[in-house]
């Protein structure tokens, strides 16, 4: 293991810890659970897999195999879909905080399903 | 420099955990709390990943993975239950909520 490469494999962990704090930062003072949902979404899946790829380039291949792979795979798959998970219930149970606005494009409005007998069509 | 580095990555990431417990105990939804939990997990991971570099160890990969799986299945079922069960008239605080159509 050269030099480089160790410095290199640093300088990965400390940008996903960066961007792992940027994406708390934006957890704590976003305003919005959808908003709250997204810096988590986006944020840490960047993060935790650029802190892999430094642990990856600085353990080797021999003594990691192919568990950090399978490891970044399941980030990319699974916080994604937790963050949508928990805005999608947010928005299905209409907990306060989630009142957003139904804007349509144009003439065909969203309509927010179960959304009661209120019609937002009146034509 | 390497070292320095790999030291300022853990302070951050400490830093990260405790604005997580902010948002963990502020939260005014239980959304907001299962997510701030979910992000002190993988807070969590992260640090179980530069202990690994420091120890020069591959011995903790099985503990990244497992309990990054905990963290998503926690999620899971907490939305899963929270489903069928949450209303907002059982929220406290929302009050005003409750009468909104």
């Amino acid at each position: 293991m050269s030099e480089f490469w160790l410095f290199f494999s640093a300088l990965l962990a400390f940008l996903g810890a960066v961007v792992v704090l940027i994406s708390m930062i934006g957890l704590v003072r976003m305003p919005d659970v959808f908003c709250r949902a997204h810096a988590f979404g986006k944020g840490l899946t960047l993060g935790l897999a650029l802190l892999f790829v430094g642990l990856w380039i600085d353990l080797g291949f021999e003594n990691t195999g192919m568990k950090l792979v399978a490891a970044i795979v399941f980030q990319f798959i699974t916080l994604p879909v937790a963050s949508h998970l928990l805005a999608r219930l947010s928005y299905e149970k209409k907990l306060p905080g989630s009142e957003v606005e139904d804007r349509g494009a144009g003439d065909s409005p969203v309509v927010r399903e179960g959304s009661g007998p209120a019609s937002p069509h009146p034509h | 420099m390497t070292t320095l580095l790999l030291q300022a990555s853990f302070y951050l990431l400490i830093i990260a955990m405790l604005l997580g417990f902010y948002r963990l105990a502020k939260g005014p939804t239980v959304v907001d709390r299962i997510l701030a939990f979910d992000a002190v997990v993988m807070c969590a991971v992260g640090q179980v990943v530069l202990l690994s570099r420091l120890w020069e160890t591959p011995h903790y990969l099985d503990l990244i993975l497992i309990v990054s799986c905990l963290g998503f299945f926690g999620t899971v079922v907490f939305v899963y239950y929270l489903q069928r069960t949450l209303t907002v008239k059982s929220l406290p605080s929302t009050s005003e909520e409750v009468t909104r159509e």
